[in-house]
């Protein structure tokens, strides 16, 4: 089918081609020889194949242009308007125009956006023989066309929508970049991230450019429907497309297409009169239909007007009233713009009586919303008798991403749904996916792995309506936002939806768990959750797990059966250790600068405590070297990672290079410790896993790490 | 089941062609009216016509009479491709024999529609429409 679709596209720009050689000659000929039958009945069929053509192959602005120049031609092939130089003029223009598409069709495969709606105006005017100033643009449009034609290239939408994904991942991985950066604008570093977020703003600035399309694509689908519309209601309706070239992002061309198409369904149904009905009224039986697409202020502006009955608004006022949907004394009190905003309430248009009567209103709460939720608006004018206009104001381009809205606390937050892994219903009791508590830590349980949690509720410091566990219907979203991976449990997931993705401003936009606003279909704000900040507020460092997805499902396949679990860590060597989570009581990280050398051992604060940090690797690997650790421990780069371990009843931090896992027993098969230091070794995948004795790590880096005064005894307040 | 397809447009023979092989026709073409008159008598039976309206040389309505005036095709149902504009000739041309119109554009339905209003069934066996 797709092969034949492009032999018929190459056979009309063959013969479109043949067509347009002829007509230049045929129209000088005519100049000469104004009143030619032969020669106007040959011009006007050519332009008559030229326009059959088009309205299948989609090429609307080609068919708006042709089908102009049939007006005309037809109008001087009846003898009903004479040849002179005006007309020869916009009929040249006419194949010009032409000529420019269809070069544009041949390299791009698609209508160029160039507008065309003057020459169109201008052909319409000649027809209708008003004697109209010359106009040159069109031409102009076209040699521009034919100049930009050639560097063009034809992109598959799919690629361009990758694009557009990929861009929005470089514009979180930016903001995160931002966020470390922030107050360090001595370091070298400093004038590197400033050109990344120049770049990156100016890269997402230029690919959502790319996705721009013309307004054509939508009007070309109207002809068809406002024909066979109004051939169903028996009224007879002449359509007008004008500003097919307004260009809009592709996504908010999809979004409108259904309210626009709803909106002249309206017009045509229950606008535009029955030719007999008009003809009564004094109008031409005809209706008239007008689309206009146009720029505005940044936005743009589409316009449905029709000539049609118009709103009644007494109608309104009495029928709002009667419906109970404003008091009386309101409604009675009400002017133009606000009863015509009563349109918009949903309920209201349920009213045959209504619709029938005054025109339109069904389904317009429906729009209304629809177009809010893209960042639009929309509005009514209408005059008793004389028609129509509905206004749509649309945002140029806007990020339309699909999310889940979730509840918390009787406060809904949207989540990205790229970030979400899948919902899980958390059962109690050892069901499969229990919440544990892991020495501090809340997990859950989920086919034999444990994921790390963080509680909404907690995390923002909601409070208010009933808490999560209350309610029973609790759900886990796992969110895999980047590498790590986490349960975020909030009370209830209410469904999912596209959400359009505004900026934050203000003091929101610094806090790093929102990564925008939405604004939902009722008209309420909705923050959406920047699942990795959420993650790195509720310091999560220890899932870098998923990167390790290998291990971590050899894993899973092992036993699921409870027994110990382990923390697995990566050593500077890349090569694994494990820790029994036994002896873990929480995982922190520390800031580098924030570790002290006290009496040759490193310690950092720690819940008002010092806590002596063993470097693991250190005591391993370089243990006759630097016996302390210490050396390592200061060396480290950025954040130490560290599992703050129970030890000889008191705690000490276990350094490790950084923390991957938490396992639930995969050492099915145990070996024999490789050195002192560790107590057993397995193998998961092909990697050698060494166990951790951290008692005896301890005492290897310091007989007494507990000598260092103050140090923390205890652990349990 | 034989198709023929009438129109000097190219493009529109592949369209109208396209649709019909869809609906399972075999299709036969011819550029203008005198040509389609060939046609039939050469690539016999014809099942049903297709043909445009406004052709160079011998035009759809002076095609339609020159066929009904031959006996063996007078019973052959020809339908008018026709667009808006022409819609006031639609009645001559019913007139002088012409079984249906299908107005431009037109969609696969729209031809199957018109085929069922003839009682022309579908080559694939299953009724159209």
């Amino acid at each position: 089918m797709e092969d034949r679709l492009d032999e018929i596209a190459e056979a009309f720009l063959i013969e479109t081609r043949e067509i347009l050689g002829k007509l230049d000659n045929h129209l000088l000929a005519l100049e000469k020889d104004p009143a030619s039958p032969d020669l106007l009945s040959e011009v006007f069929r050519a332009v008559h194949t030229v326009k059959g053509s088009c309205s299948f192959l989609g090429f609307s602005k080609l068919e708006a242009v042709a089908h102009a120049g049939e007006d005309l031609l037809a109008r001087l092939r009846a003898g009903e308007r004479a040849m002179d130089p005006d007309a020869a003029d916009a009929l040249l223009g006419m194949v010009d125009a032409i000529r420019a598409v269809l070069a544009g069709i041949e390299s791009s495969g698609q209508e160029p956006p160039e507008d065309h709606s003057a020459l169109v105006s201008r052909l319409k005017r000649l027809a209708a023989s008003d004697p109209v100033p010359p106009v040159r643009e069109a031409r102009a449009a076209g040699a521009e066309v034919r100049e930009a034609a050639e560097t063009t290239v034809r992109v598959a939408v799919g690629l361009l929508d990758g694009l557009m994904n990929r861009v929005g991942e470089l514009v979180l991985t930016r903001n995160r970049f931002l966020a470390e950066a922030a107050g360090r604008e001595e370091s070298p570093f400093w004038p590197i991230v400033q050109s990344l977020d120049a770049i990156t703003a100016e890269l997402q600035q230029e690919t959502l450019k790319t996705r721009m399309q013309p307004v054509d694509t939508l009007w070309k689908r109207f002809p068809r429907t406002v024909r066979d519309l109004a051939v169903t209601c028996g009224k007879r309706v002449e359509l007008d497309l004008e500003g097919g070239g307004t260009e809009l992002d592709r996504t908010v061309i999809e979004a409108i297409k259904d309210p626009l198409t709803h909106i002249v369904r309206n017009a045509v149904d229950h606008g535009i009169e029955a030719p007999e009905l008009r003809a009564a009224r004094g109008k031409p039986a005809a209706g008239r239909l007008l689309l206009r697409a146009s720029h505005a202020g940044g936005q743009v502006r589409i316009e449905i007007a029709d000539d049609g009955a118009g709103l009644d608004l007494e109608r309104i006022r009495s029928r709002a009233a009667g419906s109970g949907l404003v008091p009386a004394e309101r409604a009675a009190a009400m002017g133009e713009r606000e009863l015509l905003e009563l349109v918009f309430l949903p309920g209201f248009s349920t009213s045959d009586e209504v619709t029938t009567v005054s025109g339109r209103g069904v389904g317009m709460d429906v729009v209304r919303s629809r177009l809010k939720s893209i960042g639009g608006s929309v509005e009514l004018d209408t005059r008793l008798g004389k028609g129509t206009t509905v206004r749509m104001q649309i945002p140029l381009t806007v990020a339309i991403i699909p999310a889940f809205i979730a509840a918390c606390r009787g406060q809904r937050f949207a989540i990205s749904r790229k970030d979400i892994l899948e919902l899980v219903r958390p059962g109690r009791d050892g069901s499969r996916a229990a919440i544990e508590n892991l020495g501090g830590t809340p997990v859950c349980r989920l086919r034999g792995r444990l994921l790390p949690l963080v509680f909404l509720d907690r995390e923002l410091g909601l409070a208010g309506a009933e808490a999560a566990a209350a309610s029973g219907s609790e759900t886990v979203v796992v969110l895999a936002p980047g590498e790590r991976r986490f349960g975020l449990v909030v009370d209830e997931v209410l469904g999912a939806e596209e959400i359009v993705v505004r900026s934050l401003s203000g003091r929101v936009r610094d806090i790093p768990v929102y990564s925008g606003s939405t604004l939902m279909g009722d008209g309420s704000v909705v923050l959406i959750l920047d699942a990795d900040g959420l993650a790195r507020k509720s310091r999560l460092d220890a899932g870098e797990a998923v990167r390790e997805g290998a291990l971590s499902a050899e894993a899973e396949d092992s036993q699921e059966e409870t027994g110990s679990l382990y923390l697995l860590a990566r050593a500077p060597d890349d090569g694994r250790m494990a820790i029994d989570l036994g002896v873990v009581e929480r995982l922190e990280h520390f800031e580098r600068n924030a570790v002290e050398r006290v009496g040759g051992l490193a310690v950092v604060k720690y819940d008002h405590e010092i806590l002596p940090l063993v470097e693991v690797s250190d005591v391993l690997v370089e243990r006759r070297r630097k016996p302390r650790g210490v050396e390592g421990v200061q060396r480290a780069e950025g954040n130490i990672h560290s599992a703050v371990c129970r030890c000889r009843g008191r705690r000490v931090g276990v350094v490790v290079d950084r923390i991957l896992d938490i396992l639930a027993d995969p050492l099915s098969v145990r070996r024999p410790p490789s050195r002192e230091g560790v107590s057993f070794t397995a193998v998961m995948g092909d990697r050698v896993v060494e166990i951790l004795d951290v008692e005896r790590i301890v005492s290897m880096a310091d007989p007494d790490p507990f000598s260092v005064p103050g140090a923390a005894r205890g652990g349990g307040e | 089941m034989k198709a023929l397809v009438v129109d000097d447009s190219r493009t529109m023979r592949l369209i109208i062609g396209r649709e019909l092989t869809a609906l399972g026709f075999e299709v036969v073409e011819a550029p203008d009216g005198r040509r389609a008159l060939e046609v039939l008598r050469e690539a016999s039976p014809i099942g049903v016509v297709f043909s445009d309206w406004n052709m160079p040389g011998m035009n759809g309505l002076e095609f339609v009479k020159a066929a009904r005036a031959e006996a063996s095709f007078r019973d052959i149902p020809i339908i008018i491709v026709t667009t808006v504009t022409e819609m006031g000739a639609v009645a001559s041309i019913l007139e002088a024999g012409a079984n249906e119109y299908l107005m431009k554009p037109f969609t696969r339905e729209a031809i199957a529609e018109k085929l069922a209003l003839l009682e022309l069934s579908s080559p694939d066996g299953g009724p159209l429409g």
